[in-house]
């Protein structure tokens, strides 16, 4: 996995409020990585393109317009300068079945968070990836 | 016709997991609690050029809704080529959504800004979904794919997608502090039981 804890966080998710909720809760827990944002999978690859050197975790919804969190991850698995990009899906699909497909599509996929989620359980699996006000 | 009114026997089956999951969530996100157990009707589907009538207004006294709607297909296959198995509309009144969403702890939104009011019920619309879609899977049935949501004001003036074998829809309706807040209506086609071994 690539050197992540210092790198810029990119938000994908259609919902404004759901990417704004998720920028709140890492910013009050003392996050502080820079963020990026992207409001569907097509969006998240154009900034991918151009960012993909900053970009150290992409949190990443599932249902999107045009292009689905899984077809977006599909793309940047196929991609060697992204495809160990450390990704975490916060998605309302939470069953088994669901992180299955998911893990199945990304092997590399680092965490799985349920919509709502609380921010314990959201921080709980972001925390190794990023750098928090404490730390060094 | 004979099968005009053919009844799906599971669609309220379908209704009490809607319920089921609907209250759980608004309980464990925000401790919202509703005034009473929610009211479940069964409707005929009003059907316009292919999809299905939803209008917000309707249910509110003709008080301005938002409205957003989400489909469901048995597989990624019919997703692609739009083979829809279900929907989820949820309806919820302009005056409200901000107080519902804080409820739900969100963030504050904007209440005069349409585009933040559409985007909150669409959120809104998207959380109830997946936790259906996951009640569905653990009654035994097969998973389900989802679609985004797609959100409006007042009502879907282009209607919404739905299984063209179904005639009925139900009508979920939820109250906080014995006031009509949440309403949605949903219908479902034949959801295979999912095999096991």
């Amino acid at each position: 996995m690539e050197e992540l804890n210092h790198g810029k966080i990119l938000v994908v998710d259609d919902s404004d409020l759901e990417r704004e909720l998720l920028i709140e809760v890492l910013k009050g827990a003392g996050v502080q990585n820079g963020f990026l944002q992207a409001r569907t999978g097509e969006e998240a690859i154009e900034i991918l393109g151009t960012h993909y050197k900053e970009v150290g975790l992409i949190l990443l919804d599932w249902q999107m317009p045009r292009m689905s969190g899984m077809e977006f991850m599909e793309a940047v698995v196929k991609v060697p300068q992204v495809a160990n990009k450390a990704i975490i899906m916060v998605t309302a699909s939470g069953t088994d079945e669901n992180k299955k497909k998911a893990w199945a599509v990304n092997p590399n996929l680092v965490g799985y968070v349920v919509k709502p989620y609380t921010p314990e359980s959201l921080l709980d699996v972001i925390y190794p990836f990023v750098q928090l006000k404490s730390s060094n | 016709m004979f099968f005009l009114g053919k009844k799906n026997k599971e669609l309220d089956k379908f209704a009490d997991l809607l319920e089921q999951g609907t209250v759980a969530l608004f309980n464990e996100r925000g401790d919202v609690h509703f005034s009473k157990e929610p009211s479940k009707t069964r409707r005929k589907i009003i059907e316009f050029e292919g999809k299905m009538r939803a209008d917000g207004m309707e249910k509110y006294d003709n008080e301005p809704t938002y409205v957003s709607a989400v489909n469901f297909y048995a597989s990624e296959k019919d997703m692609a080529q739009k083979k829809t198995l279900g929907a989820l509309i949820i309806y919820v009144q302009q005056d409200y959504i901000s107080k519902m969403m804080k409820l739900l702890k969100y963030p504050p939104i904007d209440d005069e800004s349409d585009t933040a009011m559409q985007d909150s019920c669409g959120t809104l619309c998207n959380i109830i979904s997946g936790r259906f879609k996951s009640e569905i899977s653990i009654a035994g049935y097969i998973e389900l794919e989802m679609s985004h949501f797609i959100n409006y004001r007042n009502s879907a003036f282009a209607g919404v997608d739905f299984c063209y074998n179904e005639f009925d829809m139900v009508e979920v309706v939820f109250e906080i502090d014995n006031v009509r807040r949440l309403v949605m209506d949903m219908t479902m086609g034949a959801v295979p039981r999912l095999k096991t071994k």
